[in-house]
């Protein structure tokens, strides 16, 4: 015990030396930061994953993570490392941008309880755990499995609990990786975010948000993250925020994620204690909260066919995840569904909206990985697994994925992983953290297609033909901005351009939500411009399908249907004046092999037919919405809205 | 007083320093032999356990504390040394790789307090130029045809009009990952081939479809000089060194080992 108070003095001078380096960094930031150039308008989108774990999370490094935020970062930035199972890995293009959020919760612990000495381990569990982590790679996974559970049921042996405890570990740990993302910071290049997860979860009922900031060491530093396993609710996260930018004069937002495992409490339309939802409870929670996950490896949360039975595509991603909540302790039912899907949730927040004068729910939304290797992969064809436990490998499709139980979640109920996809005017973290706070920004499930999308009230088909990003700038509102109600209806500029290395486009549809007088929620998903459109006429109300070139024996598949880019200038054909209403879009690609098909290929074996039937898929793009809503009162949503001059660093 | 000028002298101090710590040495005698039978607590080891209780505990320890603290201490030791001599540090993983990482520590640390002199470095730049030139830059126009065809019949034509696709039609100045992420790989490598200059050329083809360009310039920048990126260089310099090192130090010591494995 000596020799460790010895080593954590050590570790204290070293840290003294560090701080005093950063000071110097700090300046180069700065100085590297006002060299990059701001562009008017955003030029194009900016790719990013706002989610990623390492081995300071307290179950990847259980799953058997061995990389860091170092390696983490350089695989980002489009270097080729080796993971943790020995293969080499590379994007085939790089990120823009990267938020590590590692749990907060028993920052780095698994790695101290596995390197720490067998005999001063006090704790059965604990010691229990260390030894399952020595003696095999599953035997980690097990223990893992355990402790999720373990964490979801409020039974975490204490060790892992005490935050005094804790504290100092965390520090130390927090600290030097605020470190590491500065030296990776290259402003106009490449932009690590602070940031950590905060995973809330009563009764295993997934509350998770990632939580991000905009500024550097010398803000960052200050705080520890935040914990959020035990008995809390998310206005202490909230309360967390609010300090840290009073404190220091900084910025930081959070990301709700994983609301399909939520069993119904991510999007409620009630206050987080249970009671009615006051103006002051919406407003806070949408300014604190204006971006929402979508999409991940982990499953979809855009929508889901019990809610949207009109939707012929609704259920993308839903497949398993709609069984309970995240460690499969709880079943679902189906009235929880309405609180866990983004499209119910953005309707719950107009109906709120009416009656109490603020929406909650006015987000925009992003994908993101939530991959636990330190390898932010989303492509189908270089999927590096959830875990490490589930990296590239014979059978890693078929194996049960249960997160605690054993029953019902299978390596192919995993997507492949989303991206962010940011309209930023500059690669720096105040300009994508703004971006963020604006809503300027879209999903995807892994496709690199630019979005476009701005609302107005007369925009022509003859925009096109000149400046149309001016136009859409300057007459009218990006994705996430909103429009007061003039009593004519919205016309929208819609530019959906492919993934220069992927999948032709189906179609671009206009998905509507929008609330009646009484309070009712409706919605309605358009067809408004698809490839082929004089080969594929409508035919009772719907498009027809686009078709399927994909090779079952090969996992290949050709751009010799589809388009390479859909434009569309739509007016709202139902529009009614006074009434309260989102628009967003969502982009389908033609259909392509997801990864349990390219690993079958791969590993030479046959998928069985409930895995073969959700092989291939429709890759997709979700823009976040533009609102409409009453000029007067309180009608707007209440975080910040479009202004030009917000563009600039601040 | 005024002290005679040798004895300012820092090869002085150097020496004398020296002559101290020699004879502090040759008094404490050799290090103690975890085999020895023979626990000797110096003064100075109980002053280091003073120390630490005093750093946890913001006081100093009494003297019942402080002899406690030596009762365990040598309680430690005792245990420490039977453990080796049943030889229990062999067959316990968690000292086997907690010593091999010290060792790889050892070696890699060597490394990162070394300091590279000027032409360690100026060598390093030359033989990595790739890693610190800037991004080649590519100044162009383009333009977009759905179809092959179509393409080639614009290239007769003069200046060509292309059809209707968000794509920008000129870009400045532009580096290789800019080019890479708006049209693709393909194009960037199409952009490689092509001759500089104001004549159009083509069709390449990209995801998108077929394009016409003008490459009005390609510019691979000069690798900057040692003087301007020094601090990038000495970093690069200084993680390639030390997992050179650590493979390095492993390569010898392996070698002097005689390993078989039965398969």
């Amino acid at each position: 015990m000596a020799r460790l108070r010895g080593m954590r003095a050590g570790l204290l001078l070293g840290l003294a030396g560090a701080v005093g380096a950063c000071g110097d960094r700090a300046a180069q930031v700065a100085e590297a930061e006002a060299e990059v150039a701001l562009a008017e308008f955003p030029e194009r989108p900016l790719w990013g994953d706002t989610h990623l774990h390492t081995d300071n999370s307290i179950d990847a490094f259980g799953f058997g993570t061995r990389l860091g935020p170092d390696e983490a970062l350089r695989f980002a930035r489009g270097e080729e490392v080796t993971a943790t199972t020995g293969l080499k890995a590379r994007l085939s293009r790089p990120l823009d941008f990267l938020v590590i959020a590692d749990h907060s919760d028993g920052l780095g612990a698994m790695r101290r309880l596995y390197d720490a000495p067998r005999l001063l381990i006090r704790d059965k569990t604990l010691l229990r755990w260390h030894d399952m982590m020595h003696e095999s790679p599953e035997g980690s996974q097990r223990a893992v499995a355990e402790l999720v559970t373990a964490a979801a049921n409020g039974t975490l042996p204490e060790a892992l609990t005490d935050q005094a405890d804790q504290e100092e570990n965390t520090r130390d740990i927090w600290t030097a990786h605020l470190r590491t993302i500065d030296e990776f910071y290259e402003p106009g290049v490449f932009t690590p975010l602070a940031g950590f997860e905060y995973t809330l979860m009563p009764d295993g009922n997934n509350l998770h948000r990632v939580v991000m900031f905009r500024d550097g060491f010398e803000r960052t530093s200050t705080v520890l993250p935040f914990p959020g396993v035990g008995e809390g609710k998310v206005d202490q996260l909230w309360d967390y925020m609010d300090a840290y930018e009073q404190a220091t004069g900084g910025r930081v937002l959070a990301i709700p994620h994983n609301s399909n495992v939520s069993n119904g409490l991510m999007f409620e339309l009630t206050d987080s204690d249970g009671g009615p939802m006051s103006a002051a409870y919406a407003r806070r929670r949408a300014a604190r909260e204006p971006v929402v996950e979508a999409t991940q490896i982990k499953g979809d949360s855009e929508s889901h066919p019990f809610l949207s039975p009109n939707d012929e595509f609704a259920s993308f991603g839903d497949v398993g995840w709609e069984l309970g909540n995240l460690p499969l302790t709880r079943p679902k039912s189906d009235a929880m569904f309405a609180g866990e899907y983004l499209r119910e949730a953005l309707k719950r927040g107009l109906s709120i909206e009416q009656r109490v004068g603020a929406n909650p729910y006015a987000f925009g939304m992003i994908g993101s990985t939530d991959s636990h290797t330190s390898l932010a992969t989303g492509d189908e064809d270089n999927f590096f697994g959830k875990h490490t436990g589930s990296e590239p490998a014979a059978g890693r499709a078929l194996a049960a994925q249960n997160l605690g139980t054993s029953q019902g979640r299978f390596g192919w109920h995993y997507l492949a992983g989303g991206y962010a996809a940011v309209w930023a005017n500059a690669n720096t973290r105040a300009a994508i953290f703004d971006a963020m706070m604006r809503r300027e920004v879209y999903a995807t499930t892994g496709s690199r297609m630019v979005l476009r999308l701005f609302a107005g009230f007369d925009f022509t088909e003859a925009d096109w033909r000149g400046d149309w990003v001016r136009a859409g700038y300057t007459r009218g509102v990006p994705m996430g901005g909103t429009l007061a109600d003039s009593g004519k209806a919205p016309t929208f500029l819609i530019s959906a351009l492919k993934d220069p290395e992927g999948a032709n486009l189906d179609r671009v549809q206009v998905v509507k939500g929008w609330a009646t007088p009484d309070g009712e929620t409706r919605e309605r998903v358009y067809d408004v411009v698809w490839s082929d459109m004089d080969k594929r006429p409508r035919t009772g109300g719907r498009v027809p399908a686009v078709g399927d070139t994909v090779d079952r024996e090969k996992a290949t598949w050709t751009n010799t249907i589809g388009a390479p880019e859909l434009r569309a200038t739509w007016t709202d054909p139902d529009f009614t004046p006074g009434q309260r209403a989102f628009y967003y879009v969502r982009v389908l690609e033609i259909p392509t092999p997801r990864w349990p098909l390219h690993d079958a290929v791969r590993f030479g074996y046959t998928l069985p037919p409930e895995a073969m039937a959700d092989a291939v898929a429709q890759e997709r793009a979700y823009s976040s919405p533009v609102w409409i809503g009453p000029a007067e009162g309180a009608a707007r949503p209440a975080t910040v809205l479009f202004d030009r001059k917000r563009l600039s660093r601040g | 007083m005024r002290l005679p000028g040798w004895t300012r002298e820092p090869l002085v101090h150097f020496l004398a320093a020296g002559t101290a710590i020699w004879f502090v040495l040759a008094w404490q005698g050799e290090p103690v032999d975890p085999a020895s039978r023979t626990i000797a607590v110096a003064r100075e080891d109980r002053a280091r356990l003073a120390l630490q209780w005093e750093r946890t505990l913001q006081r100093p320890p009494t003297d019942a504390e402080l002899d406690s603290l030596t009762e365990q201490f040598i309680r430690e030791e005792v245990l420490y040394r039977e453990a080796l001599r049943l030889g229990l540090d062999r067959d316990d993983a968690v000292l086997r790789k907690r010593l091999a990482t010290k060792m790889d520590y050892l070696a890699a640390s060597m490394a990162e307090t070394a300091s590279a002199t000027d032409a360690t470095l100026e060598d390093w730049l030359k033989r990595h130029p790739e890693r610190f030139a800037p991004e080649v830059r590519y100044s162009f126009d383009q333009a977009w045809f759905a179809d092959r065809a179509a393409a080639g019949r614009a290239l007769a034509g003069g200046t060509p009009q292309g059809e209707d696709i968000s794509l920008p039609p000129a870009l400045e100045r532009a580096p290789r990952r800019e080019v890479e992420q708006r049209f693709g790989e393909a194009f960037r490598q199409a952009l490689d081939e092509a001759p500089v200059g104001q004549r159009w050329h083509g069709p390449v083809a990209s995801g998108f479809g077929w394009h016409l360009v003008r490459l009005r310039a390609r510019e691979a920048g000069p690798v900057p000089s040692l003087g301007a990126i020094r601090d990038k260089v000495e970093a690069d310099w200084q993680s390639a060194t030390a997992a050179a090192r650590k493979q390095e130090a492993y390569r010898v010591l392996r070698q002097s080992y005689r390993i078989t494995v039965a398969r």
